[in-house]
């Protein structure tokens, strides 16, 4: 047992830094143990400080909208991916709840600060650099990064605070407000999906520099010792065999061949050139080595080189970003892939919501929608599928908002609104949120996760398409038990976004509740079990949800793009597959069933009492 | 094990498999075929391919060709996960195609 007496608290600093950036002031406040117990760390203590700390109805560019940093109690452990941190802000792009993770040294060095949470509000009157340098905030003039790759500017602040300084920082991208645009740390990690890279530069801030010297103890050190001895050992075995080998890039052919493979903005599930860009022979012609984050024994992260006659280019590599700048875009030349991917990554864009924004524009290019544009050297170009000069073009014109770029820096929702002529039915979005490589059609669990997510389409807060790659389901057949499938895939999915464990460990647990909770004891001295930890996976879905009603949420926001209602796919061995309305509609109020909300989604009063909110009850109303 | 000698049901059926991942590369093809009886276990499945394909023993079928290894997965013809219960038997026509790929799913 830890031998530090007079603490008494383990795990968790017990407290939040907030910076505010208008008034150039910071200060601490505490962090109630029931808080953390309620809501553990990561996205979970982030969706609570959101709406604790987050004016209901503003611009999520405004300066009041606050950007949360949030690390959890397993950071600072040596617990195998456990070196996560969560960023949460209200969205740029959805207007709702904005929740991403990342992960590395940067996860470790926060916490050494001394903060649980790190809550930045306000707006620099100038560009600033925020120091934190154990609890110490320094506001930094920052004039000089402006205008620099996320690695550029990486490089200048180390080189600046000192190398062991670590660095979360915006790109071009999120200096022009571009709404996905990321958060960088650590040499390339992304903290991407929702866009909290335009709120840091919304707020004039363009980049973080943190360092520590804090650690905070654990309460049964001994014990953790061998429950993390174990873990790794399990963490090295078949249950994280794809990650450690192909990494998600194996998807790729899997799911080409499932006819699950978004193409051409969703308008076909197989890509006939898809064989270049598999992970298979993406290994073989482009592997250089494996990377690791920060703690980490599984190492899933795939470096790549280009092996063609232009600028050699070297960068990760994972299954969203291929397949949104592969053949989503129609693009079968990996090496442009590579390219592509990195530079999203250098100018700081979400590759997810940047394939998918050219690729509507793509389309409505090809239906006539969208004119010629002119690149940065004022030559023609188009926007055709398969063009990868216009592929690369268009992301650092997206980048700079530059001509059509400008345009597309809005998402595909809000472009389509802009250009009308129904393009909306092609706007492959849902709740403003650019949809991941997973076909709803062919997936049909997966459907109504993509439908009801809280962030918008994202596969990673439900994992919904497991039971549809498994034997649990027909994934190309709608039933009233996929509500309640979906609903637990959150929650399970919320728990791991918490405490915070990489998704890619998942498998290694034979019972996450069971395991997690004795892991939770171990650390922090709090009696917890299996069931506290479902009903907390409850709760912060819960959680989400009512920020996003407080915001104006309607059901009828949880629904897929138009496209997937009328066009049937029309190749691979899912041709002549679609979803009914109706189907989409029977799922998503089984959906609402399991998770005992009201026939419109709203959240009851007696659930909330149920999940300790009780004292949330005024939210469920909407602001007007 | 002779896989033909296991099975009651009388003719043999051709099928296909298909690799992926690791299994793929491990191989150096993206296809083996297979003769099998009708309604194959896991383990005459496993021990077929093992001998077409010895390269996938400790990679995708285990080292006593039991079964599978837990990281990977059988779908048939795209469109049925093969469950993976032990003595369950995987009912097969000529012409069909077992897709042989990583057990965890999507990321």
């Amino acid at each position: 047992m830890n031998k530090a007496t007079d603490r008494s608290l383990f795990g968790y600093n017990g407290k939040m830094l907030i910076v505010d950036l208008s008034a150039r002031t910071s200060h601490w406040e505490s962090i109630a143990d029931d808080v953390l117990k309620k809501f553990i760390g990561g996205t979970g203590l982030g969706a609570y400080l959101l709406w604790k700390f987050c004016p209901p109805g503003i611009d999520a560019l405004e300066p009041s909208n606050p950007l949360i940093f949030v690390t959890s109690p397993l950071v600072g452990s040596r617990l195998t991916t456990s070196s996560k941190f969560a960023v949460v802000t209200k969205s740029p792009l959805t207007g709702l709840i904005g929740d991403s993770l990342s992960s590395s040294f940067m996860a470790t060095e926060l916490k050494k600060t001394g903060c649980d949470a790190l809550v930045i509000i306000g707006k620099s009157a100038s560009p600033c650099l925020l120091s934190i340098d154990d609890g110490q905030v320094e506001f930094l003039a920052a004039d000089d990064l402006l205008g620099k790759t996320t690695s550029e500017t990486e490089d200048a602040v180390k080189q600046r605070m000192g190398h062991r300084t670590r660095v979360a920082c915006i790109g071009p991208a999120g200096e022009n407000l571009v709404r996905f645009a990321s958060i960088t740390n650590d040499g390339g990690r992304q903290a991407a999906r929702t866009g909290p890279g335009a709120v840091m530069g919304s707020k004039n801030l363009k980049a973080i520099a943190i360092k520590g010297t804090h650690a905070v103890p654990v309460h049964d050190a001994e014990a953790l010792n061998l429950i993390g001895d174990d873990l790794s050992e399990r963490s090295l075995g078949p249950a994280t065999e794809k990650y450690r080998t192909l990494g998600t890039m194996a998807n790729l052919s899997v799911f080409n061949r499932l006819g699950t493979l978004p193409t051409r903005n969703f308008q076909q599930s197989t890509f006939e050139e898809g064989e270049s860009v598999t992970g298979e022979a993406m290994h073989q012609t482009h592997f250089v080595k494996n990377a690791h984050c920060a703690n980490c024994t599984i190492g899933c992260e795939k470096i790549l080189v280009t092996t063609d006659d232009g600028k050699k280019v070297q960068g990760r590599m994972e299954y969203e970003s291929a397949f949104a700048l592969g053949p989503l875009v129609g693009i079968a030349d990996s090496n442009t892939v590579i390219r592509a991917s990195k530079l999203c990554d250098e100018l700081g864009l979400d590759t997810i919501s940047t394939g998918a924004t050219l690729a509507w524009a793509m389309e409505c290019f090809q239906k006539g929608l969208l004119d010629n544009f002119r690149d940065d050297e004022s030559h023609e170009a188009s926007l055709s599928f398969g063009d990868g000069d216009a592929l690369l073009k268009g992301i650092g014109l997206i980048a700079e908002r530059q001509g059509i770029g400008d345009l597309l820096a809005e998402g595909s929702m809000r472009a389509a609104r802009k250009i009308g002529g129904g393009s909306e039915a092609w706007a492959m979005q849902v709740k403003g949120l650019e949809m991941p490589g997973y076909e709803p059609r062919s997936l049909k669990t997966m459907a109504l996760g993509l439908a009801v997510s809280t962030r918008g389409a994202c596969h990673n807060r439900s994992s919904a398409y497991e039971a549809d790659f498994s034997d649990r389901v027909n994934r190309l057949e709608a039933d009233d038990q996929r509500g309640r499938i979906t609903a637990e895939g959150e929650d399970f999915s919320a728990v791991l976004d918490s405490l915070i464990w990489c998704k890619f460990l998942r498998k290694a647990f034979t019972d996450l509740y069971e395991e997690s909770a004795e892991i939770f004891e171990k650390i922090t001295g709090w009696p917890c079990s299996a069931d506290d930890l479902r009903m907390a996976g409850e709760r912060i879905n819960n959680m989400k949800k009512l920020f996003n009603i407080r915001e104006g949420w309607t059901r009828e926001e949880d629904t897929l793009p138009e496209r997937v209602f009328t066009e049937k796919l029309p190749t691979g061995i899912v041709a002549g597959v679609g979803l009914e309305r109706e189907d989409l509609h029977m799922m998503v109020q089984g959906y609402y069933r399991a998770r005992g909300w009201s026939e419109d989604g709203m959240i009851g009063e007696e659930k909330l009492r149920e999940l300790g909110l009780a004292e949330l009850s005024e939210i469920v109303h909407p602001v007007s | 094990m002779d896989p033909l000698k296991t099975k009651k049901t009388s003719k043999p059926v051709a099928i296909i498999v298909e690799l992926f991942g690791t299994a793929r590369i491990a191989c150096g093809q993206h296809e083996v075929a297979l003769e099998l009886p009708a309604s194959p276990t896991l383990a005459d499945l496993a021990s077929s391919l093992a001998s077409a394909c010895p390269e996938l023993i400790g990679n995708a079928i285990l080292d006593d060709m039991s079964g599978l290894m837990k990281s990977y997965t059988l779908n048939l013809n795209g469109t049925a996960f093969v469950s993976d219960a032990p003595g369950q038997h995987i009912e097969l026509q000529d012409g069909d195609r077992l897709l042989l790929f990583s057990s965890q799913a999507g990321g």
